[in-house]
């Protein structure tokens, strides 16, 4: 059979987001896949030039709504650092709770809508209803259920009250019921089981190879966790453990998460219990040094990289953001290649795309009308131009 | 059995005919979705939901897609649902049906099929990938199920030496129901019926997170709603037909006099069984997610299609030692 | 079979869903909601439009006197909030010093017409 395009997206309903991506198939078998993620560019990154470090936070929580909190401590985090100031222990332990609840309620809508793309709506449905659960509690312990605005540099915003603590202790096992009861379900539905087993696989040396983060990476068996490799907030100090898995398709990436599911529950049930008296905060300088630094939070969806480039005033003079997704992409123009079409949405929801926190840069034509594409050269030798030209004026 | 003209209009356009059949089909319908709710812990709809749905898509307006064959478009929506509403007439309601002639199952199976073939036709000419492709898949997946589905309702039909369905459910009632000498028949009948339906895990045709809505993509208007309605309608024809064929139908093992009472009778005979077939094909909605095509042409052809024959060897093997028949 | 459990089981209980306008959705102590500008304790200072990261609170010329802890004095200033431009982060409330600007325990509405002010 010839080869045939098929165009799908930007506006697609498999897809919650718009991404546009060309599809080669042979039949019904792909072939090979050519990607566009720069659909929803936004200019986050220029519009975070212009905000000082009080002002900034809100907004980067803003670049996704699911890893808001992941975007928020990943920044604060890095201007501490370069601050040099030394966060109370409490602030830390309320933010790896807010962090953790933040893994969870991605984690169950994922698993949701992985069903949903299989037709399984009930499953979706029900893991929605307890979501509702870890929404509550963040909303109650921060004042929203999404875009939580509880980091600022320097500390956390609001403390927990005992009441809050106990409250949501009580909910916990519940919760726990209910993910023990997803454990169950997936490993023994047999329509889930018959999609997602061994599709997509990704074997351990490709997800190395192009460069996969977080779940995707850990059900390839890359035993890769930057809370525990490089913890941050309070992690160190907590029992826990990374999971992962070997088979490396699909179903893997459901085990990983489901099991990333039931140990945040643990960490967020030590952490309540734990928790250190204290300050919440230490007042925070107005400027910051001038200095460089690469900060790293692993998000629901893997590691997230916040550069940051501060010259000696209140706001950043660069900030790059590496969504998770981003490094998770090309992995799936791999695992994609000799699968059925019927299978697109399944892989490509596996990875839990994040597409509009994931477009950095549009190349457009001259009057805007098209969008273009440039070589690694080019870019580089773009960007080298720009600076020699901001260095001159 | 021949009535007189006026009590035939009547069974035809009012009692046990079309009226009740679409007043019927809206009410499955609604029971359908409201016990998927009910299960997925939702609210689920109002009782006149579906009908409100369909006087709503009636009201909108009527998008032709380009270069679309209009006359074909707007009459195949239009053949599907009189085939429904047709097959319902041969399927006894409250006795025997009086349309019932030897081999009106054939000729029910056979309309219950157009629906689907509608579909494909509608997929063809909507001039969209998606709905080509949709179409494509609806017919492909006629053929895996349709040959289990239709060798299992024709087992009823061997072991009770009659083509006709209310002669086969009369002889239910003389012996037992075939659900209980047929087990696997009623299973595979059951589970064709729910590919035929298009619902879960068979809604591969329409699948939303692949094909946007399959053939159904560019209908719109009263197109969408006439469809719509041929579904609900085919879901009471079809799970009639079972209860008919597997269940005893609306029949009584005894006879009851005034006539009027066994009437009142088989009615609630009709209705209970639909509602329990109802309830099953409800159930495996929920349970389950959607196969791919390729997986439902494995588990049709080596499970279900294997598991029809057996089921045929073993009428053969009861009829030649004198068991019905 | 945990799935036809669930399922049973939910069959016979009450839905989840909260239905909306007949019923309220609880909201906890704490919730960032709708933004209010309680006029007589605000002292001017202006605070609240410089921490607003959507840039939506204006202050605009009003010499009133009122009374802090107090004492009286003649504030020049009073702010007003473009509503829907306030994406309710709550920075306003934390930094003003006379809890003049304040996150309210209530839905906030949605709305079309970005200008809209509450003062
Ligand atoms: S809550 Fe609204 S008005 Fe207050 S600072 Fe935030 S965006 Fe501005
Ligand atoms: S509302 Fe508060 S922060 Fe804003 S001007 Fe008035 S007193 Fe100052």
């Amino acid at each position: 059979m010839p080869q045939v395009i098929l165009p799908i997206g930007p506006q697609h309903p498999a897809l919650k987001e718009p991404v546009n991506f060309k599809v080669i198939v042979d039949g019904e078998t792909i072939v090979g896949l050519e990607l566009d993620v720069s659909y929803t560019h936004r200019g986050i990154e220029k519009a975070a030039e212009q905000r000082d470090f009080i002002r900034v936070v809100p907004l980067l929580e803003r670049v996704c709504g699911i890893c808001s909190h992941a975007h928020g401590t990943a920044f604060v985090m890095g201007i501490e650092e370069v601050m040099q100031l030394e966060i109370p222990p409490r602030a830390q332990y309320i933010r790896t709770i807010v962090a953790e609840l933040e893994r969870m309620h991605s984690h169950i809508l994922w698993l949701g809508v992985a069903a949903h793309v299989v037709g399984f709506n009930t499953l979706f449905m029900w893991t929605w209803r307890d979501r509702e659960t870890t929404q509550d509690l963040l909303e109650e312990m921060t004042g929203n259920r999404m875009n939580y605005g509880i980091n600022e540099v320097g500390g956390v915003r609001r403390d927990l009250t005992p009441g809050q603590i106990t409250s949501a202790l009580s909910r916990l096992p519940k919760l726990e019921e209910q993910i023990a009861k997803y454990v169950d379900m997936v490993m023994n539905q047999e329509t889930m089981l018959l999609r997602f087993r061994g599709i997509g696989k990704l074997s351990k040396a490709e997800a190395l190879k192009y460069g996969t983060v977080g779940p995707t990476a850990r059900a390839s068996g890359v035993d890769y966790d930057i809370r525990r490799d490089d913890p941050y907030i309070a992690y160190s100090e907590i029992p826990w453990k990374v999971v992962t898995d070997t088979s490396g398709d699909v179903f893997g990436r459901t085990l990983v998460r489901i099991g990333e599911l039931q140990e945040s529950l643990g960490i967020i049930r030590y952490c309540l219990e734990h928790l250190p008296e204290g300050q919440i905060g230490v007042p925070a300088p107005k400027v910051a040094p001038v200095a460089e630094i690469l900060s790293r939070y692993e998000a629901p969806r893997g590691e997230l990289v916040h550069f940051i480039r501060t010259n000696n005033t209140d706001r950043v003079e660069r900030i790059d953001i590496r969504t998770p997704t981003l490094a998770n992409w090309t992995s799936v123009t791999v695992s994609l290649v000799n699968q059925n079409i019927a299978d697109i949405p399944v892989i490509v929801a596996a990875i839990d795309p994040c597409l509009s926190c994931t477009s950095r840069i549009t190349i457009l034509s001259e009057r805007g009308r098209k969008t273009a594409e440039m070589t690694w050269d080019q870019l580089s030798e773009y960007g080298r131009k720009s600076s020699r030209e901001r260095d001159r004026c | 059995m021949l009535m007189d003209p006026l009590l035939l209009a009547v069974y035809i356009l009012i009692f046990p005919g079309f009226l009740f059949l679409l007043a019927y089909a809206f009410f499955l319908q609604y029971l359908d979705r409201k016990i998927a709710a009910r299960m997925q812990q939702r609210v689920g709809p109002p009782l006149l939901q579906p009908f409100a749905d369909f006087i709503k898509m009636l009201g909108k307006e009527v998008i032709d897609p380009a270069g679309v064959d209009r006359m074909a478009f707007d009459a195949a929506p239009v053949v599907a649902l009189a085939a429904a509403m047709t097959a319902f007439l041969y399927i006894p309601v409250v006795g025997e049906s009086p349309f019932a002639f030897q081999g009106d199952l054939v000729l029910v199976l056979y309309l219950l099929t157009l629906p689907t073939i509608a579909l494909f036709l509608l997929g063809w000419l909507s001039r969209n990938v998606f709905s080509s492709v949709g179409g494509v898949r609806a017919v492909t997946m006629l053929f895996i199920y349709e040959v289990p589905f239709f060798l299992a309702l024709l087992m009823p039909a061997l072991m009770a030496g009659s083509w006709s369905i209310s002669e086969i459910a009369a002889w239910q009632g003389k012996h037992t129901w075939f659900a209980l000498f047929q087990p696997i028949g009623f299973v595979v009948g059951l589970i064709g019926l729910q590919a035929k339906l298009e619902r879960q895990p068979f809604d591969i045709p329409e699948a939303e997170t692949e094909i946007v809505a399959g053939p159904w993509t560019e209908l719109t208007g009263r197109r969408l709603a006439l469809m719509h309605l041929t579904m609900h309608v085919a879901l009471v024809a079809g799970s009639g037909l079972i209860a008919a064929l597997f269940l005893g139908g609306p029949l009584l093992p005894w006879t009851i006099s005034p006539p009027w009472l066994s009437w009142i009778a088989g009615f609630a005979m009709f209705l209970g069984k639909t509602l329990a077939i109802l309830l099953i094909l409800a159930s495996i909605k929920v349970a389950m997610g959607r196969i791919r095509i390729d997986q439902l042409n494995d588990i049709g052809w080596k499970y279900l299609a294997s598991a029809t024959i057996l089921q045929v060897a073993i009428v053969l093997l009861m009829g030649s030692r004198g068991v019905g028949i | 079979m945990s799935v036809l459990r669930e399922m049973l089981e939910n069959l016979f209980s009450r839905p989840f869903t909260i239905l909306y306008p007949k019923e309220k959705v609880p909201i906890p102590v704490g919730f960032r909601g709708k933004i209010a500008i309680v006029d007589e304790k605000c002292i001017g200072c202006s605070r609240c439009a410089r921490v607003c990261p959507a840039e939506c609170i204006t202050m605009i010329p009003d010499e009133t006197e009122i009374e802090v802890k107090g004492k009286k004095i003649v504030r020049k200033k009073r702010p007003v909030v473009k509503f829907f431009r306030c994406i309710r982060c709550g920075l306003c409330e934390q930094y003003c010093p006379s809890e003049a600007i304040i996150m309210k325990c209530q839905l906030s509405e949605s709305g079309t017409d970005k200008e809209v002010l509450v003062q």
